[in-house]
């Protein structure tokens, strides 16, 4: 147990999310896994290649914005066989999150993330060119496939069946 | 409600996602290396869709040791193991001919009637000598032996209802039930921990299904209100019936259900309910007669009671026990009493002895022994493990006890160095638990000697060192602290 009355544990009522694939994001702890994932891929980043911390965040975000924009909003149902037959088949995860309900705690924090890697990104190179422009486009598009007008909805039905 | 440090909670999710980030590297390469290929499809559908295979090949298959071993022995207290290995890091599993005689902490073998028993197997040998293996024939045909009958009387007197059916396997009981109780237009509210054959028989009814928050009573409240006030999805019409589906022991949590709230909510929103008791029955109560007795709730307060005979009676198959009307209804229209083989012979007198010794109709009071036994074993192992720091879920008198593992890396790890040490467990994973919540299900025995017992203890808390599964601060530092200030 911590001293003085705080406590290191965390409770965890099992929330009613029959979604396996999505009911894990539930859970505490997963923002602060998300924030701190960003946080070490900067470090590697930068212990790695040793350029300046702007350019550096740069590669974060469109990093960032490659895998999320995968895994949230072009891989459509389950990466297990659930028993569900297939309900979720035609949905990518950002529409299953939340049981599909839009404008929830997750679907707002997952919605600022990208903003805030762009405002860093953007400010620490001063706003030079070929890097803003990256960046503006990957905030762009990542904020747009996160709001809610755009639920199952398919641009030119890019992506739009199995 | 599990409670769990915080940096184990973000550890699990760090664990996961390196997992799933080198599971798809993997196939990303996979797929550049067989882009020369040539698919063997021949202009037909994949069986899998893309992504739908991901978990099972690059998680599940990893560790695909720790699953499905087999056993070459009766399941008793101790039994054998036989030892696979494998030369492609887990793809193929190969059985060698060498076995391992190992504890036995996973099987459901709540009584001890899984091995030969002295009153139960010269009489099943004499009823497979007089009605051979199989019947050969539905229930409806030629398959209704005397048998069958006494074993149907049994199971009704023994639970405290007017009259049952029984059916040759546990899962069908559920899922072959619930669709004739009920279809389209009515409403199934199922607690959302719910065994998947209950999930599956609710499916296929075509009714609408609800969940509410696991053993909450106020939440079953607050969904019943809700349905009942907003009628059918669309139209709006009133339910044509509502069923409330719950389970006795909930076997991942190791939880009795809460059942005097659930019945007085669903009593005052007149819901039927259905109890699934296929872990409690015979394990737990004074007389072994499951929740109900345990808690104090009269068997006429439930509607539908179904059970399953492969945990306490060492057999198999399931039984539904309900009002004479509702066992008539069923016995015209359930498919699975209908079209399904009955029940072998064998394992219906494996039953009735079972129930027998249990009552202490056999003359003797093993029955009585056993179940005293099973409450002593559970009650000791679930206060000894806690003593030493791990997480175990479940109630006081529950024969099933999870160890709560989380870590991903921890499940192989506990489960290979357990065998090691030739103690057998169980660990389950996700999809059959959610995905931060792997945990290791131990289930006691009847069968267990204290010497046993404490046997798997010591290798449970070794392992458990090794692993880093002790989450909880080991209480001797608490009861030495207070000797000390007594001597002081």
């Amino acid at each position: 147990m911590g001293r003085r009355g705080t406590s290191y544990y965390v409770e965890a009522a099992p929330p009613v999310d029959v979604n396996k694939n999505t009911e894990w994001f539930m859970y505490p702890g997963v923002w602060t896994t998300y924030i701190l994932l960003l946080f070490f891929a900067w470090l590697l980043v930068l212990s790695v290649s040793g350029c300046s911390p702007g350019a550096a965040w740069t590669v974060v975000n469109l990093a960032h914005f490659a895998i999320t924009y995968h895994f949230f909003h072009w891989k459509k149902g389950t990466p297990f066989a659930a028993d569900d037959q297939g309900i979720y088949n035609r949905l990518t995860w950002w529409e299953q999150i939340d049981n599909g309900q839009q404008l929830t705690r997750n679907r707002k924090f997952l919605t600022v993330v990208p903003v805030v890697l762009y405002l860093m990104a953007s400010h620490l190179t001063d706003y030079e060119q070929p890097m803003l422009f990256l960046n503006t486009v990957a905030v762009l598009v990542l904020v747009v496939a996160k709001l809610p007008n755009m639920h199952k909805v398919r641009i030119f039905g890019i992506n739009a069946d199995i | 409600m599990v409670r769990l440090p915080y940096v184990t909670a973000l550890t699990t999710l760090f664990s996961y996602g390196l997992l799933f980030a080198f599971g798809q590297l993997r196939d990303f390469f996979r797929r550049i290396l067989d882009a020369r290929k040539p698919s063997n499809l021949k202009g037909y559908a994949p069986i899998c869709l893309g992504l739908e295979d991901f978990y099972t090949r690059r998680l599940y298959l990893r560790i695909q040791d720790c699953f499905n071993r087999p056993i070459a022995s009766a399941p008793d207290a101790w039994f054998d193991v036989v030892e696979r290995n494998s030369n492609d890091c887990n793809k193929t599993l190969h059985r060698t001919s060498k076995t391992t005689k190992c504890l036995n902490l996973g099987s459901y073998n709540y009584l001890g009637f899984a091995a030969a028993d002295e009153y139960c197997t010269p009489r099943v040998i004499e009823s497979l000598k007089q009605y051979s293996a199989s019947t050969c024939s539905v229930r409806v045909d030629g398959g209704n032996t005397k048998l069958h009958t006494e074993l149907e009387e049994l199971v009704a007197r023994f639970i405290g209802k007017p009259a049952a059916i029984l059916f040759g396997m546990g899962y069908v009981t559920n899922s072959a039930i619930i669709p004739t109780l009920i279809g389209k237009g009515g409403l199934i509210i199922s607690d959302s921990l719910n065994h998947n054959s209950i999930v599956n028989g609710a499916r296929g009814s075509g009714a609408t299904v609800r969940v509410f928050q696991h053993n909450n009573p106020a939440h079953l409240e607050d969904v019943l209100r809700e349905q009942i006030a907003g009628g059918q999805p669309r139209t709006h019409r009133p339910w044509k019936k509502i069923i409330v589906i719950v389970e006795g022991i909930y076997s991942m949590e190791g939880e009795l259900c809460k059942l005097p709230e659930i019945i007085s909510v669903c009593k005052k929103y007149k819901a039927y309910t259905y109890l699934d008791e296929a872990h409690s029955i015979g394990a737990i109560g004074k007389t072994g007669r499951g929740v109900c007795e345990l808690l104090g709730v009269d068997p006429a307060d439930i509607d539908i009671m179904m059970g399953t005979f492969t945990k306490s009676f060492g057999s198999c198959g399931g039984y539904i026990a309900a009002s004479k009307e509702i066992i008539h209804h069923l016995k015209h229209t359930c498919p699975a009493h209908i079209y399904a083989t009955s029940m072998s012979p064998p394992a219906v007198q494996q039953v009735i002895s079972a129930i027998k010794v249990i009552l202490g109709e056999d003359g003797s009071n093993r029955g009585a022994k056993k179940l005293a036994q099973i409450r002593e074993n559970s009650n000791f192992f679930r206060s000894e493990l806690q003593k030493m720091g791990f997480e175990v879920l479940g109630d006081n008198d529950s024969p099933v006890m999870p160890i709560m593992l989380y870590n991903p890396a921890k499940i192989p790890a506990f489960s290979r160095e357990c065998l090691r040490q030739n103690v057998a467990v169980v660990t389950v994973a996700f999809p059959a638990t959610p995905l931060l919540l792997a945990r290791a299900r131990i289930c006691i025995s009847a069968s267990h000697s204290r010497e046993d017992l404490i046997k798997g203890l010591e290798v449970i808390s070794k392992v458990g060192d090794l692993v880093g599964i002790k989450y909880f601060p080991v209480e001797q530092e608490k009861a030495m602290a207070v000797e000390k200030l007594k001597i002081q």
